[in-house]
């Protein structure tokens, strides 16, 4: 039985969404300060070449043009995540097509615009380097000739080449295990760039003060992070940067990042005035981030009975021009290999390459995904192989509470055998239900298991006690329209028992937000929710205090009583106390105005689950110390396959999702809802096509994702296993929503036809050759 | 930007003639799209909005009925007096874009872009529309198959306007079917297939089949048309397909629509003839 409790469970209605609904949000687009000027970038126009001089004369003409910037009026300030290989603008070569070498600001966008086409860049074009075969080709450039020279974190990387990343994992005895299995299956996969597509393109205000500090405002998944980065890009001390969050446009991993902040800062500090820059849509595509092109080669044996025996997994992952988060992403890619499966024997390795194309970074599953529908769509093969259903097959390796994960941590709860059970049920029932498919078309139905992780790294809150008793809540938790602000003011309130209306929540500012590592990894509700919750507490037991004080009673005889009250415990009946209460307000009035001070809770961690057993797992270049509160689920899909041309229609879909505890159902619901739109994006129409370096569909128009027509009803289906250290037992549902659903369709195609494509996206083209191979 | 008014179209030709990087802008689906993305910069706008019977559809007494160009696409696909072979073009109108798009989009701008994937085009071609034209030197008429003449090309001259489009009032009793592949719902076409087939009996006597996304321009091939009357559905797909010259773009490559072509004429076919077009 898990607890009844005031907040936490209730469909809360998001605290943000009027304003948004409404129109009256402010994003950084719509905001303008006094004397601010705008700024515009000019592009590459080469994927690779080295950049011999520039010749900015005519573009200073042009009336307006404030300042303008090149690589030359810069230091090699060099900043990036894991390995620092970026700078502020190309210097020295350019590396994909649309990387900014130049950047103006003027008074008004036309000028800025004009200014920055006139610019002047004489280039020395070389061969690029356009894809993992292109990488591995060792007659092709070299795109970071400086490699050896770049800072990095990790001392155990063994690359060469365009080769820029290289990790490994290994436990059990891999080579004797393929003799115990009576079926292996191997394939090799192939998948493609995919766009975040966040409503709002890239954009930053920058403000500057006269001494030298600048102020930036622009969507962001960490305010500290941007800070940062800015920082490094630009040789400042933090002291001098400060990044606030306005309202943000949506996420999905591609504000992990930097995006035109760092430019922005530089053009306010040339210029001594405000600057805005608002990417096109375009521009934005060309030069943000993407999601990690790949191919998986993957290899799994089993036993007759189904029981799995060992998996060989070989990820090769196109980085683009810069590291961004590769090292990240290979690393988790490796880690989430073998899924949530019992396998006793594994090899994995993870590299990663250079190419000339835009950087891929961050994306909701981050590595997950290109590993799952490998590994998922293998599963059903084996399955085929010996005869099984794939569904027994997952249960019957389903790992379970007190299993060790890759690496060998042990996992202290697990859902996944229990979404595997309510997926089947639900499809059960529909298998009967569904009207069946228009003639011409076959239906198919497709499962697949899945997990990912909520916690890593670090977060901090502050919570602070008004006079009249109420709350303001201070986090790096960035609402990236996740619903994260709603959450971690569930948690709050729950924590001191007050309604939801009491929790006043603070825009995330480096100035005064304590430390949140970012809004990403699907970890804000564990993580930044563990903060929050002991902080709350915290703000309790000072506010507990301050009534015993009142009451002249032992604060251990009080407890706080819902409406911002405190009172004597249930079980005290025979004091005389047990008709009085202390409001907030009467305890924030003696510590503001009498004892003890303004009643302040903070509480900071960093994630503190046990560390990979580096040498055990024969763990080399991994990233993460340790990770976890890993979270599982399983998704399935009943797709109509058109005989006649190939078309894909998604009828159905189930997703379900260990959640540990469900702090706000609807929430949790709109999360999967999405997660599984995005995912079917990716399993059958989008894709970041390049020509010869260029992206030929930067808009709109040619870059397509499914719309209200193409996306099923998702039955959705929240399970519950408390995850011990989650606030309430919660744990993450952001990235995991999307990760399974392109294998899910790809069994369902498989399950239809008798075959799938083995690359993504499934277009139409692509099923028809599985159809008609002639 | 100068954006002129006219009254009439015999006036807007004028503005056209004076200036030739002026546009005509009726619904702006189109246009400002490309002014959005570069692709035009117009000088002047010439809106059409106060040109009187531009916006109407009307059917004569001779069962033909006539589409201004200014006609929005939403009214196209609501018109209900189509008769027999003129609902292909009805049934196309319904499937342009969006409701938004389909609110604004006129079927004069589209079929003046002339892009041999747009529903238009090839609809207006299995209805065998003709085109009113007026320019400064007076009007004239054109057939579908003549005005549609190359990739993003039109018959229309130098400061030429669509004013209307004509459809014949056909076989009462033909059937229409359109079916467009597309990526996603409401995207441009990979391809589409239009047909209007009419029987005596259950015996087919009359076929317009065009197929859009292709080839340069939307196309028919007669001899197919005859073939398929006189019982030979494979011959007249192959003949259909012989003609075709479909290029590679992010919609899908050229091997998929020459694949994907002679199945979705097969179907449509079939289709048509099971709705009543005649076996």
């Amino acid at each position: 039985m898990t607890e009844v409790l005031d907040t936490i469970g209730q469909r809360v209605t998001r605290l943000e969404g009027k304003d948004k609904a409404s129109g009256r949000a402010q994003y950084t687009d719509d905001m303008t300060l006094p004397g601010m000027l705008y700024g515009a970038i000019t592009g590459s126009p080469h994927a690779h070449a080295r950049i011999l001089s520039y010749d900015i004369s005519a573009a200073l003409e042009v009336p307006g043009v404030k300042a303008i910037i090149t690589g030359d009026d810069y230091d090699w300030f060099r900043s990036g995540g894991h390995v620092k290989d970026e700078t502020l603008l190309a210097k020295g070569k350019v590396r994909y097509i649309g990387e900014p070498v130049a950047a103006v600001a003027a008074r008004t966008q036309k000028a800025a615009e004009e200014a920055a086409r006139l610019i002047q860049v004489e280039y020395e074009e070389l061969e690029a380097v356009l894809s993992i075969d292109d990488a591995m080709n060792p007659d092709l450039p070299i795109i970071h000739e400086e490699f050896s020279t770049y800072q990095m974190k990790v001392t155990d990387l063994e690359v060469s080449g365009n080769e820029c990343w290289a990790t490994s994992a290994e436990e059990g005895d891999i080579d004797a295990a393929w003799a115990e299995c009576d079926a292996v299956v191997e394939e090799t996969f192939e998948t493609q760039a995919q766009h975040h597509l966040y409503l709002e393109p890239a954009s930053a205000l920058v403000d500057v003060d006269a001494n030298g500090k600048v102020t930036i405002w622009g969507p962001n998944q960490g305010v500290h992070f941007i800070q940062t980065r800015v920082a490094d890009y630009l040789g400042l001390p933090l002291t001098k940067v400060r990044a606030i969050s306005p309202t943000v446009g949506g996420g999905f991993g591609g504000r992990a990042g930097p995006h035109v902040q760092p430019i922005t800062a530089a053009l306010a500090l040339k210029t001594g005035k405000p600057v805005k820059i608002t990417l096109s849509r375009a521009m934005d595509f060309e030069t943000c981030r993407s999601r990690h092109p790949s191919r998986v080669r993957m290899k799994i044996g089993a036993k007759k009975d189904g029981t799995f025996v060992a998996q060989e997994a070989e990820l090769l992952f196109d980085g683009g021009s810069f590291m961004d988060e590769t090292p990240a992403v290979a690393s988790f890619g490796l880690m989430m290999a073998r899924g949530p499966y019992r396998i006793p024997n594994f090899r994995g390795s993870a590299r990663a390459f250079y190419t000339n194309k835009l950087r891929a970074g961050s994306f909701r599953g981050f590595g997950n995904p290109q590993t799952t529908i490998a590994r998922e769509c293998l599963i059903d093969r084996l399955a085929q192989a010996l005869d099984l259903s794939p569904m027994a097959v997952r249960q019957k390796n389903a790992m379970v509470a007190g299993d060790k994960w890759l690496g060998g941590q042990e996992v202290p709860a697990c859902g996944f055998a229990q979404c595997l059970e309510e997926v089947k049920k639900a499809a059960d029932l529909d298998k009967a239900q569904l009207p069946p498919p228009a003639p011409g078309k076959k239906r198919g139905f497709g499962f697949s298991g899945f997990a990912h992780i909520s916690s890593f790294l670090a977060s901090g809150a502050s919570v602070q006690l008004r006079e009249d008793g109420t709350i303001t809540m201070n986090t790096g938790g960035i609402e990236i329209g996740q619903g994260a602000s709603t959450i971690l003011a569930q948690i709050c309130a729950e924590a001191l028992k007050l309604p939801i209306e009491d929790i006043n929540i603070t825009e995330p500012d480096t100035d005064t937000t304590p430390y949140n590592y970012k809004s990403v990894g699907s970890r804000t509700t564990y993580t930044t929710g563990r903060a929050v919750k002991a902080a709350a507490e915290d703000v309790a037991d000072q506010i507990i205090e301050h009534a015993a004080a009142m009451l002249d009673c032992d604060p251990a005889q009080l407890t706080l009583i819902s409406g911002g009250q405190v009172g004597v415990k249930a079980d005290v009946t025979d004091s005389p106390l047990v008709n009085r209460t202390i409001t907030f307000k009467e305890a924030s009035l003696r510590a503001h105005y009498g004892v003890g001070g303004p009643i302040i809770g903070t509480h900071t961690f960093v994630f503190d689950g046990p560390p990979f057993d580096r040498e055990g797992s024969k763990m080399k270049a991994v990233v993460f110390g340790n990770m976890g509160a890993y979270i599982y689920g399983v998704q399935g899909a009943a797709v109509d396959v058109d005989e006649v041309t190939g078309q894909v229609e998604v009828v159905k879909a189930w997703a379900a999702a260990d959640v540990g505890r469900a702090i706000n159902p609807t929430n949790i619901e709109g999360q999967i809802q999405g997660g599984f739109a995005q995912g079917m994006g990716y399993a059958l129409f989008e894709e970041m096509v390049w020509d010869n370096g260029r992206l030929v569909n930067p808009t709109l128009m040619e870059y397509k994702v499914p719309g209200v027509k193409e996306v099923p009803k998702v039955q959705t289906i929240i399970v519950e296993d408390p995850e011990p250290g989650g606030p309430f037992g919660a744990k993450g549902v952001g990235e995991p929503a999307m990760v399974g659903v392109a294998p899910a369709i790809a069994n369902a195609i498989d399950d239809a036809i008798g075959d799938r494509p083995n690359s993504l996206p499934m277009t139409p083209e692509k099923v028809l050759d599985v159809l008609d191979p002639s | 930007m100068k954006i002129h008014k006219p009254a009439t179209l015999q006036e807007a030709a004028g503005l056209l003639a004076a200036d030739d990087s002026a546009q005509c802008i009726a619904g702006g689906a189109t246009l400002v799209a490309m002014m959005n993305s570069g692709v035009v910069e117009p000088s002047a706008l010439i809106s059409l909005a106060n040109i009187s019977g531009l916006n109407e559809v009307t059917k004569a007494s001779d069962g033909s009925v006539i589409i201004g160009a200014a006609t929005k696409h939403k009214t196209v696909a609501a018109f209900d007096s189509f008769s027999g072979a003129q609902n292909i073009v009805g049934i196309a109108a319904g499937k342009i874009a969006h409701p938004p798009i389909r609110n604004m989009g006129t079927i004069g701008g589209s079929v003046a872009v002339g892009d041999p994937a747009a529903d238009y085009p090839t609809a207006l071609l299995a209805a065998e529309a003709t085109f009113e034209i007026v320019g400064p030197a007076g009007s004239r008429s054109i057939p579908a198959d003549e005005f549609f003449d190359g990739f993003l090309s039109t018959a229309l001259a130098e400061a030429e306007l669509v004013q209307s489009i004509q459809l014949p009032a056909g076989p009462e009793n033909a059937v229409a079917v359109y079916d467009k592949i597309a990526k996603i719902d409401g995207d441009i076409a990979i391809m589409s297939v239009a047909v209007v087939m009419a029987s005596s009996g259950d015996r087919c006597d009359y076929l317009r089949v065009a197929v859009g996304g292709c080839g340069p321009t939307p196309y028919r091939v007669a001899e197919a048309e005859v073939k398929f009357i006189n019982g030979d559905l494979d011959v007249a797909i192959e003949l259909l397909v012989a003609a075709s010259d479909p290029m590679s773009d992010v919609r899908g490559s050229a091997d998929y629509r020459r694949k994907v072509l002679p199945r979705v004429l097969r179907r449509a076919l079939i289709t048509a003839q099971q709705m009543g077009g005649g076996e």
